[in-house]
C-alpha cells in the first residue's frame, strides 16, 4: 500500500508545483519548546522574528531538564525562558559545559503556595501564612486525615515544602502531583465547585489569565534562611520561609548558536520580555484560542515597538 | 526382470533419536526391537532394500506408524536417511550435494501430497507452474506448460482460481498436475487419495490409472488402503514397523502372503479380482473344449463359467495351448478360501 | 446438578499435597514476622545496604552512550532521511524542488480507495470520512507528521521482526532466549523505554521513532515465529519437491503461506505504533501525542479529546485495512486485458491525484485544508467535563472516602508493614505448590533482585496500586462480563465500550479522573480501572460462552435455577478463563502504572517518570523491569494456577 502511494505520489509531485518557498542556503536554528503556552508562544514570536530577519528556524519540543544537556551539546540552540526557581541548578549545570547566558528578561518569576480568592471569606487573614494554618481542618481530606492538604509540585521539583511544613510546624501535608497539568486539573475542578484548595502556582503563567488567586505570604525570602538553621522564626530548622518573589527569567543560547548565525544571535541577546507582554501572550492562545503560531503574529502586530527594538 | 532398476535402496535406515548414526553404530546396524526400546531412539524404517522398475506402479501399503511416509521422504531425501545406499539412475542420491539435489528435483521427480500441499496464495495456473518457476524457465514456456498439465488433469477453465475456491479432488489434481510439469521420470504420490471422500476417491483412481497408461512414468505410490493398492500396483511391498515385510505382485501376495500380518490384509481382498485363473489351475491340462479359459484371466471373469460347468474347464495361454485345468471345487476354495484356525 | 458435580470431582486426582498450603504459608508469615520483630533488617532491607545496581546501570550507559556516538549518530541520520521523504509527502513538500505534498483532497480519497480495495463501501467510508475528519477539525499537519512516524516505523519494525522471527525459526536456542527477552520487553511499559533511547539518541523525532520500533518488535516477531511453524508440512515438502533452494522455499513458499499470520502480526506493529505515539512526545516527537499532552497541560480536555479522537481514528483505520486485508480473500477473476481494467482502484487514485494536483496548484484550499473551514467541538466537551466535575461530585465524594479509608489506605499499610521474608517466602510457597521449584524460584530471584537494588518500597507500592486496582476490576468487570454473556444486546454494547477504551489514549482519562478523585491513590486505580477492567469482562464473557451446551442443558434438566446454574456450573466451568482474564487485568494495570505517575504516586512508574529528564537510566530502567517483574511473577502464578484447573476440570 505504501509502495503505491509512493509511486503515486510522486507522479503527483511532478505535475504539483508550489511558489512559496524560498531556499534558505543556511541550517535552521533549533528553538526549544516546553509545554506550556507562555513558552511556545514566545518562541514561536521570536521565531517569526528570526524568519523576518532571513534566518531559517525549527522548533523542537522537549523536556524542561533534558533541553540544557541538548543544548550544551549543541542539538538544540534556543531557549527563550529559564526559570530561576525551577531550572536553576540544570542551567548552571549547562554554562558550565558549554552553554551560553543569553541575558535575562525584564519579567521577573515568582513561584509559591497559592490560593483562588474566593477563600478569602472561609479563611479569614489570607494571604498571611498563619491564617491559612488555622484553616487547615477545611483544607482536609480522607487521604491526610485531620491535617491540610496542600497539592505540591513534583516530587522533583526540588522545592522542600514538606520541609518548610515542618519548619514552620504547619498543620499540613503536602501531596505532590506528577504533573502540571495535575495542578490545573485539581484547580479548575476546585474553582467550579468553590472548595477551598491550596496549591503550587507560579508567574508568569496562563493561570492568572483564568483564575483569580494569591500567593500565601510566608516570611520574606532571605538566602541564610536556606543555610541557617537560626535564622527565622525557627531556631533549630532551615526552610523557615517563602520563596524570593522576584526571580528571574532568563535566556539560554548554545555555542554554536553565535558562531554559525552571529545576526541572529544579536537579536536573541536584545530579546526582552515584561510580565505582562508574557502573560499577554499566553492569553492569546488560553483564553482566546488562537493556535501559538497565530498567537504569536498577533503579539508581534501589538508590540511593533518592542520587536524594533531588538531589531536594532 | 533383467531389466535395470530405476530406484534402488539397499539396506536404508532411519532412525530418530539424539544420535541416530552412534546408535546403529553401535548396534553392529543390525538393532533388535528390544535395543530400541531400551536405547530410547526408534527405528523408523529399518533395513529396507528393493528396486523400482521403469514404468511400474510400486505400492508401499502399512498402517499408520508403520514408516512408509518415513520411506518414501527417505528416498526423496525430504528427509535424509541415517544410514543405507539409494542409486537413482546409476548414482547414489545420498551423496548428492544439495545442489545436485535441487537439480534431481527440478528435473526428475514429482511428488503428490495427501494434503494438496497447494500454495494458497496462487492460482491453480501459478501453482502448477510453480517448479517451473524456480527453475527458472520463463513466463510463455511455464505458462504454456502449465496449461497443458491442467488439460491434462481436467481443469481447464479453472486456470485463475485459487485452490480455496476448489473441491477436494479438484485441488489433488492440481497437485498431480504440479508434480508433472517438470516432466518427471519418477513420480512420488503419497497417500494422495486418503484425503478424499470414497466417491471421489475411486474417480481420482481411475483418473490416475488413465494418465499412467498415457505416461508409463516410474511410481512410488504410498497408500494405507490395501483395495487401492491392489486395484492400482503392479506391485505391493507391505511395511510394518519399518521392516518391509514383504514386496510381491498382488496376486503372490493374496495366494502365498509371507505371514499371518499379511494375510490378514490379504484375508478381505477381492481375490475374484486379484487372482488369476492360471494360479489356481491344476497342473494337468484338460482337453481344449469349445469353452476354453486364459490363464491369465482374473478369476472373477471365470467364475461364472467354471461354476456353471460340471466338468473341468481348459486353461489355456495366450497361444491357445492347455497348460491345465480348472474345476468347481478349486474356484470355490479359491473364491472362498478356509477359515485358518 | 448431581451428574454435573461428579463429572467435575472425578478428575480430581490430584495427590494430597505432603503439607498443606494453608499450613505452610501460615508457618511463613508467623516465622518471618517474629524473625522481623527480632532483627528489623528483615521486615525493611535497610537503604544502606543496597546495592548501587541503578548508578552501575546509568554509568554503563553514560559510557556506552559517549562511546557509541559516532554509531547513534550515523543512526539517527539514516533515520532522518526516510522520515524527511515521508513527511515531505505528506505535509511539508519539497521546498528545493519548488513541490507541494500530495494534497489532502488526494489522501482523504485514497484512504478511502484504499478501504474499498480492501473491504468494500463500508469501510471505504469510514475510512474516508476518519481522514477527512482529520483535515476538518484543523489537525491535518499534526496528523499528517504522526502518520510519518507511524509510515516510517512500522515497515523498519515489522522488517526486523520478520528477521528475528525468521532467525528464531531457524535456531532453537535463538528462539529461547528471544523468547524470554520477549517477555520482558512486552511486560515492560512503554514509558521505559524512553529512558535508554534518550540518552543514547538524545531528543526528537527519531528518538521517538526508535523507542516505538522497540516496542513494535516482539509482537511481530512472535507472529512470525508462530505463522511459519503453522505453514502445512505439505506445502513446504512441495516446495522442497519442486526444488525450491532455500531462499526459494522461505520468499515463495513459506513467508506468502505464512502471509495471513505475518499480517497479523503487522497489525499489532501498527497498533503498538499508535498506542506509543502519546508517549513518544515525551521525548520530543512532534504531532498529534505532542498537541494532546500540551492540550491537556492547557487544561483544554476538549481540545485533547479532538486530538485523542484523532489518533483512535488513525489507529482503527489502519487496525481495520490490516484486518480486511486479512481476511480479503484472493478470488479469481476472469482474465481482462488493460490496466485501469485490472487494476480499477490504483487507476481511479492516479485520477484523483492528477486532478487534486491540479488544483491545487492553482487553488490553496485543495493542498492544504483551510484554516476558516476547520469545526472544534472541543469547547462543549470543555464545559460537559467540568458540568459533570461540578454536579456529580456530590456523590462521588462519599465514593473516593470510604475507598480510601476502608480499601486503599489498609490496602497501603498492609504492603508497607509486609516483611520481605513473608512477602518473598509466601510467594515462594505458591509458585511451589502451583508448579514446583523453578516457579518457587522465580519471585524470589526477581523481587529479591529489586530489593538488593534499593527498590523495595516503590515496588510495594506498585503492589499494592495494583492490587487496589485488580480488586475493583474484578468487582466491576466479572457482573458485566456475566450480564454480557447472557444478553446479546449487553454484549454488543459492552463490546463497543471495550474497544473504545482501549484505544483511546489513556492520558486523556487522568484529568477528568483528577478533577473527580483529587490527586490521590483512589484516583490512581480509578485510571487504571479505565483499561485494565476490559479483559476482565472479556474472558469472563468468553469464558461463559464456552461452557459446553450439554453442560447447561444437563444442569437445566437438573432442574437447576439460573442462579444455581451459574454459580455451581457455568463460573466453575468458566473459572479457568476467568483466572486468564484477571491475569490480563493485572498486566494492564500495571501498564498504566507509569501513566499513573502523572496523576502522582510513589510507584515504580513515578520511578520511570523521574529518571526521563535527568537522563538516570538505571534508575528508570530498574523501575521499568521491576514493572516487568511483577507482570511475570503475576503471569507465571495464575497461568499455573488455571492450568492446575483446567487440568483438574478436563478442559487442557
Amino acid at each position: 500500500m505504501k509502495y503505491v502511494r509512493m509511486i503515486a505520489g510522486l507522479g503527483a509531485l511532478s505535475l504539483v508545483s508550489g511558489s512559496a518557498f524560498a531556499e534558505d542556503s543556511s541550517d535552521p536554528i533549533k528553538i526549544v519548546t516546553n509545554n506550556w503556552t507562555s513558552q511556545v508562544v514566545l518562541s514561536n514570536v521570536i521565531g517569526q522574528v528570526l524568519e523576518s530577519a532571513g534566518d531559517k528556524v525549527e522548533y523542537k519540543p522537549s523536556d524542561t531538564q533534558l533541553q540544557f544537556t541538548a543544548i550544551a551539546a549543541g542539538d538544540m540552540d534556543f531557549q527563550v525562558e529559564v526559570w530561576e526557581g525551577s531550572m536553576a541548578e540544570s542551567f548552571d549545570k549547562s554554562l558550565k559545559s558549554g552553554a551560553v547566558d543569553y541575558g535575562a528578561h525584564q519579567a521577573v518569576t515568582r513561584e509559591d503556595w497559592w490560593y483562588p480568592s474566593y477563600m478569602n471569606e472561609m479563611c479569614p487573614g489570607l494571604p498571611d501564612w498563619k491564617a491559612l494554618d488555622a484553616c487547615a481542618a477545611k483544607l482536609a481530606t480522607a487521604d491526610t486525615g485531620s491535617k491540610g492538604r496542600f497539592v505540591g509540585p513534583p516530587a522533583d521539583w526540588g522545592k522542600h515544602y514538606s520541609e518548610r511544613i515542618q519548619a514552620l510546624n504547619m498543620n499540613f501535608q503536602e501531596v505532590p502531583v506528577g504533573q502540571a497539568a495535575t495542578l490545573w486539573a485539581e484547580l479548575q475542578a476546585a474553582y467550579d465547585r468553590k472548595e477551598p484548595i491550596v496549591l503550587f502556582n507560579w508567574t508568569p503563567n496562563f493561570i492568572e489569565a483564568k483564575f483569580d488567586g494569591h500567593f500565601v505570604e510566608f516570611p520574606k525570602y532571605d538566602p541564610a534562611c536556606l543555610t541557617d538553621p537560626k535564622w527565622g522564626q525557627n531556631p533549630d530548622a532551615v526552610y523557615d520561609c517563602g520563596a524570593p518573589a522576584s526571580g528571574y527569567l532568563k535566556k539560554v543560547g548554545s555555542k554554536e548558536l553565535d558562531q554559525k548565525w552571529p545576526k541572529a544571535a544579536a537579536i536573541l541577546k536584545k530579546v526582552s520580555f515584561t510580565n505582562p507582554q508574557i502573560a499577554a501572550a499566553a492569553a492569546l492562545v488560553d483564553v482566546e484560542g488562537l493556535t501559538p503560531e497565530d498567537a504569536a503574529k498577533k503579539w508581534i502586530e501589538a508590540n511593533q515597538d518592542t520587536v524594533k527594538s531588538w531589531l536594532q | 526382470m533383467t531389466e535395470q532398476p530405476k530406484i534402488s535402496c539397499r539396506h536404508l535406515w532411519k532412525v530418530f533419536g539424539s544420535d541416530p548414526a552412534g546408535f546403529l553404530a553401535r548396534h553392529g546396524h543390525a538393532p533388535t526391537s528390544e535395543n530400541f526400546a531400551a536405547g530410547r531412539h526408534i527405528g523408523a524404517v529399518r533395513d529396507v532394500s528393493f528396486d523400482v522398475y521403469p514404468g511400474e506402479i510400486l505400492i508401499v501399503m502399512g498402517l499408520s506408524g508403520s514408516g512408509k511416509s518415513t520411506l518414501i521422504r527417505a528416498i526423496t531425501r525430504l528427509n535424509d536417511p541415517t544410514v543405507g545406499e539409494i542409486i537413482f539412475e546409476g548414482r547414489d542420491l545420498l551423496k548428492a550435494s544439495p545442489a545436485e539435489l535441487i537439480d534431481i528435483r527440478r528435473h526428475k521427480m514429482g511428488m503428490v501430497f495427501q494434503h494438496f500441499g497447494l500454495l494458497p496464495h496462487r492460482t491453480v495456473l501459478s501453482n502448477v507452474a510453480f517448479p517451473l518457476e524456480v527453475r527458472g524457465a520463463t513466463r510463455e514456456e511455464r505458462d504454456a506448460r502449465a496449461r497443458e498439465m491442467i488439460r491434462l488433469v481436467g481443469l481447464e477453465g479453472r486456470e485463475n482460481y485459487f485452490p480455496r475456491e476448489l473441491s477436494g479432488g479438484q485441488q489433488q489434481r492440481v497437485g498431480i498436475a504440479r508434480s508433472l510439469a517438470v516432466g518427471p521420470d519418477v513420480w512420488f504420490l503419497d497417500e494422495p487419495f486418503s484425503a478424499l471422500d470414497p466417491l471421489i476417491r475411486r474417480e481420482m483412481q481411475d483418473e490416475f490409472l488413465r494418465l499412467q497408461k498415457l505416461l508409463r512414468k516410474t511410481i512410488v505410490f504410498i497408500t494405507h488402503d490395501f483395495d487401492e493398492a491392489i486395484r492400482l500396483g503392479d506391485r505391493i511391498g507391505i511395511m510394518k514397523d519399518g521392516r518391509l515385510v514383504q514386496l510381491a505382485t498382488p496376486e503372490v501376495m493374496v495366494s502365498s502372503p509371507a505371514d499371518d500380518y499379511v494375510r490378514e490384509f490379504t484375508r478381505n481382498a477381492p481375490r475374484d479380482r486379484v487372482l488369476t485363473v492360471g494360479s489356481i489351475a491344476s497342473p494337468v491340462p484338460a482337453p481344449l473344449n469349445g469353452v476354453n479359459i486364459l490363464a491369465s484371466a482374473k478369476i472373477g471373469e471365470a467364475a461364472a463359467i467354471v461354476l456353471a460347468s460340471e466338468k473341468p474347464i481348459a486353461v489355456i495361454d495366450a497361444e491357445g495351448r492347455s497348460i491345465g485345468a480348472i474345476d468347481r471345487p478349486a474356484m470355490i476354495r479359491a473364491l472362498y478360501p478356509e477359515e485358518r484356525p | 446438578m448431581n451428574g454435573g458435580g461428579q463429572a467435575m470431582a472425578a478428575p480430581q486426582i490430584v495427590p494430597a499435597p505432603r503439607l498443606s498450603l494453608a499450613s505452610v504459608v501460615v508457618a511463613i508469615i508467623l516465622l518471618g514476622c517474629a524473625a522481623a520483630w527480632t532483627w528489623p533488617p528483615l521486615q525493611r532491607w535497610p537503604v544502606e545496604w543496597a546495592i548501587p545496581f541503578r548508578d552501575w546501570v546509568t554509568q554503563a550507559f553514560v559510557w556506552f552512550s559517549a562511546a557509541a556516538k559516532p554509531v547513534t549518530r550515523g543512526l539517527s541520520w539514516l533515520l532522518s532521511w526516510p522520515l524527511w521523504l515521508s513527511e515531505a509527502l505528506l505535509f511539508r513538500g519539497f521546498p528545493a524542488l519548488n513541490l507541494l505534498p500530495l494534497p489532502w483532497v488526494a489522501i482523504v480519497g485514497g484512504t478511502a480507495i484504499l478501504g474499498h480495495w480492501a473491504g468494500g463501501r463500508g469501510l471505504a467510508i469510514f475510512c474516508g470520512l476518519s481522514v477527512f475528519y482529520l483535515a476538518i477539525f484543523g489537525l491535518w499537519q499534526d496528523a499528517m507528521q504522526t502518520l510519518s512516524i507511524v509510515l516510517v516505523t512500522v515497515p523498519l519494525a515489522a522488517a526486523f521482526g520478520l528477521g528475528l522471527g525468521l532467525w528464531a525459526t531457524r535456531n532453537a536456542r535463538v528462539e529461547r532466549v528471544l523468547n524470554s527477552v520477549f517477555d520482558v520487553m512486552q511486560a515492560t511499559p512503554h514509558m521505559a523505554y524512553l529512558g535508554p533511547v534518550v540518552i543514547l539518541f538524545g531528543f526528537g523525532q527519531v528518538p521517538a521513532m526508535l523507542a516505538t520500533f522497540g516496542f513494535a518488535l516482539p509482537p511481530m516477531a512472535r507472529c512470525t515465529i508462530l505463522g511459519l511453524r503453522t505453514v502445512p508440512q505439505d506445502v513446504i515438502e512441495a516446495g522442497r519437491m519442486a526444488g525450491c533452494t532455500p531462499g526459494q522455499l522461505l520468499w515463495k513458499v513459506e513467508i506468502p503461506a505464512a502471509e495471513k499470520t505475518l499480517m497479523l502480526g503487522l497489525n499489532q506493529v501498527v497498533m503498538q505504533t499508535l498506542a506509543m505515539v502519546v508517549i513518544a512526545s515525551l521525548v520530543g516527537a512532534s504531532g498529534l501525542g505532542q498537541k494532546l499532552l500540551f492540550s491537556l497541560q492547557q487544561l483544554q480536555i476538549g481540545k485533547a479529546v479532538e486530538q485523542g479522537v484523532a489518533i483512535t481514528l488513525i489507529a482503527i483505520v489502519l487496525d481495520r485495512l490490516t484486518q480486511a486485508y486479512i481476511r480479503k480473500a484472493p478470488e479469481h477473476q476472469a482474465t481482462r486485458t488493460g490496466f485501469i481494467a485490472r487494476h480499477p482502484h490504483l487507476s481511479l487514485f492516479l485520477l484523483l491525484l492528477a486532478t487534486s494536483g491540479a488544483a491545487a496548484a492553482f487553488l490553496q484550499a485543495f493542498a492544504v485544508p483551510p484554516r476558516e473551514l476547520t469545526l472544534s467541538y472541543g469547547g462543549p466537551i470543555n464545559s460537559a467535563v467540568r458540568w459533570v466535575s461540578k454536579e456529580l461530585f456530590p456523590y462521588i465524594k462519599p465514593l473516593r472516602d470510604w475507598l480510601t479509608v476502608w480499601l486503599m489506605l489498609p490496602l497501603r499499610s498492609f504492603y508497607l508493614w509486609l516483611p520481605w521474608p513473608v512477602m518473598l517466602g509466601v510467594l515462594a510457597a505458591i509458585g511451589y505448590h502451583l508448579s514446583g521449584w523453578r516457579l518457587a524460584l522465580l519471585p524470589v530471584c526477581l523481587f529479591g533482585f529489586l530489593m538488593l537494588a534499593g527498590f523495595w518500597e516503590p515496588l510495594m507500592l506498585t503492589i499494592y496500586l495494583v492490587t487496589g486496582a485488580t480488586i475493583l476490576c474484578v468487582l466491576i468487570g466479572i457482573p458485566i462480563g456475566i450480564w454480557a454473556a447472557h444478553s446479546p444486546r449487553a454484549a454488543h454494547v459492552t463490546r463497543g465500550v471495550c474497544d473504545t477504551l482501549q484505544t483511546f489514549p489513556s492520558f486523556i482519562y487522568l484529568i477528568p479522573v483528577i478533577m473527580l478523585f483529587q490527586t490521590s491513590d483512589v484516583s490512581n486505580v480509578i485510571a487504571m480501572l479505565a483499561y485494565a477492567t476490559v479483559p476482565a469482562i472479556r474472558f469472563t464473557y468468553l469464558g461463559l460462552l464456552r461452557v459446553p451446551a450439554a453442560t447447561m442443558e444437563a444442569a437445566v434438566a437438573s432442574g437447576a435455577t439460573n442462579w444455581q446454574r451459574l454459580r455451581k456450573v457455568e463460573l466453575p466451568i468458566a473459572f479457568p478463563e476467568i483466572l486468564l482474564g484477571i491475569n490480563q487485568t493485572i498486566m494492564m494495570a500495571l501498564a498504566m502504572v507509569a501513566i499513573t505517575a502523572l496523576i502522582g504516586s510513589r510507584d515504580l512508574g513515578q520511578e520511570i517518570y523521574k529518571a526521563l529528564p535527568g537522563a538516570d537510566t538505571g534508575r528508570g530502567l530498574i523501575a521499568g523491569l521491576g514493572i516487568a517483574f511483577i507482570g511475570i511473577t503475576a503471569d507465571r502464578l495464575i497461568g499455573a494456577w488455571a492450568m492446575q484447573r483446567k487440568r483438574q476440570l478436563g478442559l487442557a
